[in-house]
């Protein structure tokens, strides 16, 4: 069944028809939100370990954390512009910024092996939950098609990212 | 003393869409002398760097592309260093 089109008009900002919720009860503008919350905790996180971290290959997955999420988050931002949807808050993306939060505090009190076991093993969870959120909500939700073709395109990123993750995680592993 | 004639067809230009975490074709057979244009169509840098050193583009930012003229014949796996999942060949006749 398709949701009838409704043009909303917030603050001076015609929102598109498409924008009203969808089956899976999210609107595009909480989508938006929820894919520019989900980089920018990634790219958080991989600043603080790109620097804090003494593992040259834990540097540099952060490093590409931090490149490769801005990146997908320039592009979500234009979009965003683009079709004037201004992202709005929503469960999901406050869950990622308080998940993102708690995870920011617990890193900085470690240092060493214990600080990249837990900046990869929250990565390799965390890239998880937002594939996770692409596959059930954010990609069927998404009713602007250049929005859930801007999904379809990042996910294969998440995916390499989480098996990145993996095997340094694997690799850390104590061996034996 | 004559012309010599040579049979040398005109070097093609062909195209690798790098999209979504992969070299689009991932398998492409050239001739020397061809030109092989890498555009990265995904939101952040890529690489195109052959395995036995034979190229690399170093990165390729989003919305840009590398080009290389093919010289040598051979068989040049290649991957992105960046993100070594992906993984492609170009075969050089
Ligand atoms: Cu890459």
């Amino acid at each position: 069944m398709k949701t009838a089109a409704v043009t909303v008009a917030v603050a001076g900002v015609f929102l598109l028809p498409v924008a009203g919720p969808s089956a899976q009860g999210v609107n595009d503008a909480q989508i938006a939100s929820t894919v520019v919350t989900a980089n920018q905790v990634d790219i958080d996180a991989g600043r603080l370990a790109a620097s804090r971290s003494t593992n040259g290959e834990v540097k540099t997955f952060a490093r590409l954390m931090v490149t490769d999420h801005t990146g997908v988050n320039k592009s979500a931002t234009d979009l965003a512009a683009k079709l004037k949807v201004t992202p709005q808050d929503n469960p999901t993306s406050q869950s990622l910024k308080a998940d993102g939060d708690k995870n920011l505090a617990h890193l900085k009190t470690l240092k060493g092996t214990a600080f990249d076991k837990a900046y990869i093993d929250h990565e390799v969870a965390y890239h998880q939950q937002v594939i996770d959120a692409l596959d059930r909500t954010l990609i069927p939700g998404a009713t602007n098609e250049e929005l859930k073709a801007l999904l379809v395109k990042v996910r294969p990123a998440f995916v390499a990212h989480l098996e990145h993750a993996k095997r340094l995680q694997a690799s850390a592993a104590p061996k034996g | 003393m004559g012309l010599v004639a040579v049979e040398r067809p005109k070097p093609k230009t062909h195209t690798v869409i790098i999209e979504g975490m992969r070299f689009q074709p991932e398998s492409l057979t050239v001739a020397r002398g061809d030109t092989i244009v890498w555009v990265n169509k995904d939101m952040f840098p890529h690489t195109a760097t052959s395995e036995g050193g034979r190229f690399d583009s170093q990165s390729i930012q989003a919305e840009k592309s590398w080009t290389f003229t093919a010289g040598k014949k051979g068989e040049f796996a290649y991957t992105c260093t960046f993100h070594p999942t992906m993984k492609a060949v170009l075969y050089v006749k």
